[in-house]
């Protein structure tokens, strides 16, 4: 199991290629970063414990479809569908380019972290001098470079920022991915606070400002079937204490306290 | 979190059980937690007797000696024959905690306790003294008495132990080391009474007598096979939540109000007057 988790480094790219500039060509690897550290399950068949697996069905006659047979459809209008064979979408598939084309740079803090999406590792390719040059650059100035990658089948808008001694290329959300909150109607008629009130606001705002850890948070049901997983291994038998409600916690508090006095006795 | 603190499954925390100061069961169940360590010693090993109210004090309860249909594997019974009824009755006996917070859950509000345990039960290890105010006497005549009884134990060398009854009177225990019978424990009492009656003119110890008005009934009736009384630290189904709670002689002394003997403040109450009543057995 692992204890407090920090990820390790995945030894194999995702994706090579070159980076450029206008005439200058930078060569680099790409290593993903993000690990949604979810703990997975695999479904088992309850009485003998045999792995499950799923079937593609047919929904008329419950047949087993084959993937040779198995089509894409999309839905123009209620049970309407427009067929796609899975080869015609291969073959217009965004051209898989080997390229990272930087348009501009911006100030790295002035974009909106909505945008972000996915952030990779990116690594010289026997490139060391350039990827080291291009790193300094972005430091001095705190900007980030711009530009668009294709990955497997989708391009991304991506930005391109120095972390932690090392160039981090972060694909972005397009526009219209993001819904605008003035789309909501109650947002748009909001009360105009009152000084006064603003100024309250504002010093309990100021009384309360600290610096933002991530190392301060952790995620608890994570914890808890890590420790039940433990508790298995050892062949430990476990009593599952379902989340208490709010009443019920208080009880627990004063559970606690009694049977660490009776302890005592 | 993946320990289980209690076999008890919580039902209808949210009930309202003493209406008057709105009470849930949730707050009975806390009282009882929270209490546990000082009543459950005495509890250990005695054939109680419970007065449970599930739908609140205002609506009717019901005493309960057998262990109700659905009590689970893990509380401990102890079948006892009545000749009077010739009947078997499965009592409960609470020698834990889980126990205890499960009579709470069934909305047992009043634990009654036997004067003596199952290992000796035709011999009492308690006698008990019921002093019984009438009005318009009251707690303070009830105090006067108890100060009296306190003095003619002590003249027999016997030490006694004092707590309100969570109603209107006070409640006397000597414990004893079981040897006597019950008849003989209840006529000591009751001479003791009839004492009493004379050096004091408003008590009286005849059955006869308890409904005179002004009158402090030493009531010796108690101290039978079968019998039972209010547990120490046991909550009463009255509208204040007042709780049965051993006091110390010079508390008595200085003069109470029962009422300030509640659910709320007993919880918190550093005072354990009667913590080493069951190593002070004496010989009778």
């Amino acid at each position: 199991m692992t204890e407090k988790t920090k990820t390790d480094p995945s030894r194999r790219p995702i994706w090579t290629g070159n980076l450029t500039i206008g005439l200058v060509n930078l060569p680099l690897k790409l290593f993903p970063m993000i690990y949604d550290k979810g703990i997975s399950f695999r479904f088992l068949h309850k009485s003998d414990g045999q792995p499950l697996k799923y079937q593609k069905i047919c929904t008329k006659d419950q047949k087993v479809i084959p993937w040779e047979e198995v089509a894409k459809g999309y839905e123009v209008s209620k049970n309407m569908y427009i067929l796609f064979d899975v080869k015609e979408l291969a073959a217009i598939k965004p051209e898989s380019d080997k390229r990272i084309r930087i348009s501009k740079f911006v100030d790295y803090l002035s974009v909106d972290p909505i945008y972000y999406n996915k952030s990779y590792i990116l690594m010289p390719n026997k490139s060391n001098e350039t990827y080291s040059l291009l790193l300094a650059a972005l430091q001095n100035k705190g900007k980030a470079a711009v530009g668009k990658i294709t990955l497997r089948t989708k391009e991304y808008p991506v930005l391109i920022h120095a972390y932690k001694g090392s160039l981090v290329l972060t694909t972005m959300r397009y526009s219209y991915d993001v819904v605008n909150p003035q789309e909501y109607k109650e947002l748009r008629n909001l009360d105009k606070p009152k000084k006064q009130e603003l100024d309250i606001a504002n010093k309990i705002i100021e009384d309360l400002s600290g610096e933002f850890d991530i190392e301060e948070f952790e995620d608890q049901y994570r914890k808890k079937i890590e420790e039940i997983i433990k508790k298995k291994i050892k062949g430990q038998k476990i009593t599952v204490e379902t989340q208490p409600k709010e009443e019920v916690k208080e009880l627990m508090v004063a559970l606690r306290e009694t049977l660490k006095q009776l302890q005592k006795k | 979190m993946v320990e289980q603190l209690t076999k008890v499954k919580f039902t209808n925390l949210n009930k309202i059980i003493f209406p008057l100061e709105k009470i849930t069961k949730k707050q009975v169940i806390e009282y009882y937690i929270k209490i546990a360590p000082k009543i459950l010693n005495i509890l250990l090993n005695r054939a109680i007797v419970l007065n449970r109210f599930p739908n609140g004090i205002n609506k009717k309860g019901f005493y309960e000696k057998n262990a109700p249909k659905g009590t689970p594997s893990w509380v401990k019974r102890v079948e006892i024959y009545s000749k009077t009824t010739k009947r078997h009755t499965n009592y409960i006996l609470c020698n834990d905690l889980d126990t205890l917070i499960w009579l709470a859950n069934l909305t047992a509000i009043e634990l009654h306790i036997p004067l003596s345990t199952i290992t000796t039960r035709e011999k009492p290890d308690f006698i008990f003294f019921d002093i019984d105010p009438e009005p318009p006497a009251s707690i303070k005549e009830a105090t006067a008495v108890s100060l009296l009884i306190k003095d003619k134990l002590d003249k027999k060398g016997l030490k006694s132990y004092i707590k309100t009854s969570g109603k209107k009177g006070l409640h006397i225990i000597v414990p004893i080391k079981p040897s006597p019978s019950f008849e003989q424990t209840k006529k000591f009492v009751h001479e003791i009474g009839l004492q009493l009656t004379k050096e004091n003119q408003l008590v009286v110890s005849e059955l006869s007598d308890t409904k005179k008005p002004g009158k402090i009934f030493v009531d010796y009736l108690q101290n039978s096979l079968g019998r039972t009384i209010s547990s120490p630290y046991s909550l009463r189904a009255k509208p204040k939540a007042l709780v049965s709670t051993p006091l110390e002689w010079s508390e008595i002394k200085k003069g109470i109000k029962p009422a300030e003997f509640n659910i709320y403040s007993i919880i918190k109450r550093d005072k354990e007057p009667w913590k080493n009543i069951l190593e002070n057995k004496q010989e009778f």
